[in-house]
Order: C-alpha cells, then sequence, then structure tokens
C-alpha cells in the first residue's frame, strides 16, 4: 500500500535570539531532528510526548502549515516542500482536515456555518454543503446543537464541532493538535472514541498529538517523541489500520 | 459571496463599543459634507438666481460682431431691427419675456460741473416683467409712460458727486451714431444703490426711447430673455440657436454662466474649499479606520491563522478585509446621511440667519439643500477611505505565518 505521509528525515530548526553575545551555533534551536515516519491510509496514530518534544511542530510540518529546515515530506505521493505556496493551500483545503487544541471556531458563526466553512472555500454548491454539513454534524452527535454560536456550547461540544469541521469534506488526512488538552477526562476520552469510531466508520486517517498517556490505551500505532527526535513507533500488530 | 458577507458583517459587530465609535466617525464626516456641500450649494443657487435677477437675464442675444471688434460708433455693433429678433424668440417655448438694452457711456453735467457715466437704457416694463429689481434708496423707478418727459437714474456716488438728487434735472451728453455731439435734459427720480462703489460712481439708467433719441440709432445693443426655470437654459439655447440662424444680421446667444463671471469664480473659490474639506475628512477617516482595522486583525489573528490553516486562500482574507471595511463604511455613510438630512432639515426650519456677506447689508438665511449627488458622493467617499484603510491590515492578515498565528495568544 502507498504511503498517504512520508516524513523523509525531516529536521526543523527555529532561531533564536539573534543579539550578537550567542555563539552563531546556538542562534537556533532543533525542534525536530532527522524524523522519519510514514502512515498508510485509514491509520489511526498517536504522537505521545511530554510538552515541547517536537509533537506540534511534527504536525504543522506534516500539516503544510510550516517548512521543513531539511529533508523531505510527501502527502498523498505530492512532495510538499516543492509546492509554491498556492499549491500548498489547495492540498490542505482539499486534503488535510484540523482540529486545534483551542477549538479554534469561527466565533461569529453558528455551529453549523462552521462546519460548512471547509465546503464553502472548495466551492461547493449550497445544497450539497448543507446536507454534508448536516450528515458531519450528525456524525458527531450534535446535530441539534446546529444554530448554536461557539460561545453557547461546552468545550467537549465545540470540540466535536471542530471534528465535524475537520471531516466535512472528506480529506485523506485528520491532523489533531492535543485535541483533548482543553478537555476533561470524560470528554477527552469520548473525544478520542469519536475519532476511533470515524477512523473505523469512514477510514478516515487520523493523526493525534497528546502528551496523556491514558488516551493512548485503545490507539493502536503510537509514535513517542522526546527531544524533537522520534525514539520509538508501536504498532499493535493487526489493528494499525481502521 | 453570501456567507462571506454574513461573516463581514458580524465580525463588523465584534466589537460594538469600537463599531460605534467608528460609525460616529465616518458618520460625522459624512454629515459635516452634507451640511457643508449642502449649505454651498443653496449659496452657488442664491448667487446665480440673484444675479439672472439682477439683470443678467438667462440668455442674451448679440449681433456677432460685437465679440469680434469694438465700436467705432455707438451702436455700429448692436441689433438691427430688434422688434422682429424678439418676435421671434417670443414665439419659443419656456420664454417669460425679453428687454432690450443699450449700453452708452458719455457726460453728464448740472450746469456747473460734469462727470462721465456709463449709461444702460431699459425699457422698465419689460425689466419689471422679467422680475429684474434694482435697489433703488431714494425716490422711485423708471417709468415707460411719462409722455415726453426723460427719466434717469444715477448711482449714488455719481448722484452724490453731481450734487443732485431725486427732482432735479441734469444735462446727458452722448456722440450719436452718426459721431455727432446731441444732449438732453434729463429728470433724476431715483437714486441706485447696487453695492458695489465703482459702479454706483459712474452709473446711469434711462429709458429705451430716450436713449435711442439721444444716440439717434433704432438699435439695441443685446436682448435679455427671461425664462420660465434657469433648468430650461440649455434646451431654450438649443431650439433658439437655430431659428435665429439665416437673419440678414448674425446673431449669437450666450447662456448666463457664459455671462457671470463673478458667479463663475465665486463658485470655483467654494468648490475649492469644499474640496479641501472633502481630503480632510477622507484623511481623517483614513488615519483612524487603519488603526480600528489593524486592532480588529490582531485580536483575530489565531482565527485569521485558523482559516489560512484550512487553505483559505489568501486573497479571500484580503477581500474579508476589505469587504468589513466596505459594510463599515456604508453603515457609516448611512448613519452620515440620515444625521445629515435630520440636521439640514432642522437647520432649514429653524430660520436661522448669518451675517451680511460682503457687499450686501442683507443678513443671509443658513439653509441646507439636499443634493443626491453629493450623498452618493459622500457616501461613497468614506467608503473609499475606509476600503483604502483596510489595505494594511488586509495584506498584514494574508501574509501572517499560519504556525504563529496559531500560536498566538
Amino acid at each position: 500500500m502507498d504511503d498517504l505521509v512520508n516524513v523523509e528525515s525531516v529536521s526543523r530548526r527555529f532561531p533564536l535570539d539573534s543579539s550578537p553575545a550567542h555563539h552563531s551555533a546556538h542562534r537556533f534551536v532543533c525542534a525536530l531532528s532527522d524524523a522519519n515516519l510514514r502512515v498508510s491510509a485509514g491509520e489511526f496514530l498517536a504522537i505521545s510526548g511530554p510538552s515541547g518534544s517536537g509533537k506540534s511542530t511534527l504536525l504543522n510540518l506534516i500539516g503544510c502549515i510550516d517548512q521543513p529546515t531539511s529533508g523531505r515530506i510527501r502527502i498523498d505521493g505530492v512532495d510538499a516542500s516543492e509546492l509554491q505556496p498556492n499549491a500548498m493551500t489547495t492540498l490542505r483545503r482539499k486534503k488535510i482536515g484540523f482540529v486545534f487544541q483551542t477549538f479554534n471556531l469561527i466565533p461569529v458563526f453558528t455551529a453549523a456555518e462552521n462546519v460548512e466553512y471547509p465546503l464553502l472555500i472548495q466551492g461547493v454548491p449550497r445544497d450539497e454543503r448543507r446536507r454534508r454539513t448536516e450528515e458531519a454534524l450528525d456524525s458527531v452527535g450534535l446535530s441539534t446543537r446546529a444554530q448554536q454560536r461557539p460561545d453557547l456550547l461546552s468545550g467537549g461540544e465545540r470540540q466535536r464541532i471542530a471534528v465535524a469541521r475537520a471531516i466535512v469534506h472528506r480529506p485523506a488526512l485528520v491532523l489533531a493538535d492535543e485535541p483533548t488538552a482543553n478537555l476533561d477526562t470524560h470528554n477527552a476520552k469520548q473525544l478520542i472514541d469519536l475519532m476511533r469510531d470515524l477512523n473505523i466508520r469512514l477510514g478516515l486517517t487520523f493523526i493525534f498529538s497528546t502528551h496523556d498517556a491514558r488516551l493512548l490505551e485503545h490507539t493502536p500505532r503510537i509514535v513517542r517523541l522526546i527531544d524533537g527526535q522520534v525514539i520509538s513507533d508501536t504498532c499493535v500488530e493487526g489493528v494499525c489500520h481502521g | 459571496m453570501g456567507k462571506f458577507l454574513l461573516l463581514a458583517f458580524r465580525n463588523v459587530f465584534r466589537n460594538r463599543r469600537r463599531t460605534v465609535m467608528t460609525l460616529i466617525m465616518v458618520g460625522g464626516g459624512v454629515t459635516g459634507l452634507l451640511l457643508v456641500g449642502g449649505f454651498f450649494a443653496y449659496m452657488y443657487n442664491g448667487i446665480r438666481e440673484g444675479s439672472i435677477n439682477n439683470g443678467l437675464g438667462h440668455i442674451q442675444i448679440f449681433n456677432e460682431e460685437h465679440f469680434n471688434r469694438d465700436e467705432v460708433r455707438i451702436l455700429d455693433t448692436g441689433i438691427d431691427n430688434w422688434r422682429q429678433v424678439a418676435a421671434i424668440v417670443k414665439s419659443g417655448k419656456h420664454i417669460r419675456g425679453i428687454a432690450p438694452r443699450i449700453e452708452f457711456y458719455g457726460m453728464l453735467s448740472n450746469g456747473v460741473k460734469s462727470s462721465i457715466f456709463m449709461g444702460s437704457a431699459v425699457e422698465p416694463n419689460a425689466e419689471k416683467g422679467l422680475g429684474f429689481s434694482t435697489n433703488i434708496t431714494s425716490g422711485r423707478n423708471l417709468d415707460s409712460q411719462t409722455g415726453n418727459s426723460v427719466e434717469a437714474l444715477l448711482g449714488a456716488g455719481l448722484a452724490k458727486s453731481m450734487n443732485v438728487k431725486p427732482g432735479d434735472s441734469v444735462t446727458v451728453l452722448a456722440v450719436t451714431s452718426d459721431g455727432a455731439l446731441n444732449g438732453i435734459d434729463v429728470q433724476v427720480v431715483g437714486i441706485v444703490n447696487s453695492g458695489m462703489k465703482e459702479y454706483d460712481d459712474r452709473y446711469l439708467r434711462i429709458t429705451l426711447p430716450s436713449a435711442q433719441r439721444l444716440l439717434q440709432s433704432d438699435r439695441v445693443t443685446n436682448l435679455v430673455v427671461g425664462l420660465d426655470k434657469t433648468e430650461n437654459t440649455d434646451s431654450v439655447y438649443d431650439d433658439l440657436a437655430p431659428r435665429l440662424h439665416g437673419q440678414s444680421q448674425k446673431l449669437v446667444l450666450k447662456k448666463w454662466i457664459d455671462l457671470a463671471t463673478a458667479y463663475k469664480q465665486i463658485r470655483s473659490l467654494f468648490n475649492t474649499i469644499f474640496i479641501f474639506i472633502g481630503v480632510i475628512v477622507f484623511f481623517m477617516v483614513l488615519m483612524s479606520s487603519v488603526n480600528t482595522l489593524l486592532m480588529s486583525m490582531l485580536e483575530r489573528t489565531r482565527e485569521i491563522g485558523t482559516m489560512l490553516a484550512m487553505g483559505t486562500p489568501r486573497g479571500w482574507v484580503i477581500a474579508l478585509f476589505m469587504l468589513e471595511a466596505s459594510v463599515l463604511g456604508g453603515l457609516g455613510a448611512t448613519v452620515g446621511l440620515i444625521m445629515g438630512n435630520l440636521l439640514a432639515f432642522l437647520i432649514d426650519h429653524s430660520g436661522i440667519h448669518l451675517p451680511p456677506p460682503p457687499g450686501s447689508t442683507e443678513p443671509m438665511l443658513f439653509y441646507v439643500l439636499h443634493v443626491p449627488s453629493l450623498m452618493v458622493g459622500s457616501a461613497l467617499l468614506v467608503i473609499l477611505s475606509l476600503v483604502l484603510a483596510s489595505i494594511l491590515p488586509a495584506v498584514r492578515a494574508s501574509r501572517l505565518r499560519i504556525a504563529e498565528a496559531l500560536a498566538h495568544v
């Protein structure tokens, strides 16, 4: 099977304070070092590690919202590191769905309008948008909250709306950066279960990051990062794919 | 597009206090422009109608030679058979009346002292019929039905210089159309004060038959045509010009605007002032809106980052900000139009008078006209100003680094 995501020897360094007092060798901090990762379509994968281990950096690079300092990332066979900005925008729009730690819903839109947004920017016709939005809301169990603004929803509901928004256009890949960090244990578990359910039912590929080991019990594949380096890639045999 | 317009509209009302402040500022600018522009328009109308009713008329007819060369002898560039020309003109639409005039010059004597004058001969009834007014400070106006006696109006300065008052007699001397010197005795019946000293120091007015007798000519200098409405000037001009073509003498028509030099100068001056005010309003709205829109952009950094991460084209982000600015500008303009028209209505019904303008002794009514083109122009000006103000924040927003924007607190 072809890899949906192929991370090859990817490093990401960020510049530090540029004051002359710093020696040239210490002007950068290495957030990710020589990382390699292959993810097949339909996988449900967790990237775990403590804060500052490079989880978000790796997800940003896979999500094409950041560029690696070195190495190469292929998404669905396309070399993302060689794409022009507009092509990269198109790639994100069509192939990737995002779930953020702080939900990042558009506050002036209703839940339904938030879910509809990815379809809107893809130019999907109105009736089709409405139908798919209803389906997505239904799949996260929030059809009844469709007309509520985000500020009237609970944290768990907001994150489920964010998941609906991430899957509404049936992307090849859904990336969730610490999606449970702002949720209590009960809601966090429910969210992971929801994502796993969508992974199995719809065949969507999920990559999410977390530092909470309790959420990894039922995750078939876990990649562990420490200090920007992949230290393990554990796959429960036979259940990596949904 | 509909959803984006909705998003822009809702974004405008996110921070209501800031939006209200912006609307007050934008609306205030539009209100100011409407009041100033409306007052200027009223003033232009007043000066225009004043000029026309003070004797300029709507259209004047001259012999073409009048503009090609100076007179060698009095009235040798005048209109021949003026009654025939007047009859042709009078058969047209919108014509209220025609007043023949003779402009001449000569010398005035009271037996002891002489002074030069610039004379004007009129048909009093025709002038009265057209509503042309003369500011007579003492005595009375000329009368067409006074038999053989010759009446005259003198400018205040000339009367003072000649030491004459209504009821006194003076001798008017002028060169006839044949080049001979002629003189007639006239009775001063009134003193005129036009408000312009140079004019009043040389002003003399007699009736048309008296002037024709003095100058020994049947010609007139020009025919002044009065219309029912100033707005009909162009259509009457277009109708008259071909009908007067083909006469034995070549006649030319001049619209009031071609002859109202003072009106054009005043209008030009006040238009410049208005443009200056417009530029100030434009930059006031522009500078303060840049700040408002930049604040709005900074507050929404993470949200913009999210939109960009989801694949929103950067051009759409720019368009969204410009759309928000347009909505804000449109709402501000609406507030300004409502406020401006309301205030104009109150001013128009308050009866407030301003001090007399230069050259006038009458207080000026403070009145603001409701000018549709001014409303559209003012609204477009502030909308344009806001759209321009949105360019910087819009471009900044579109160039945000997504990863950094998502981490923005």
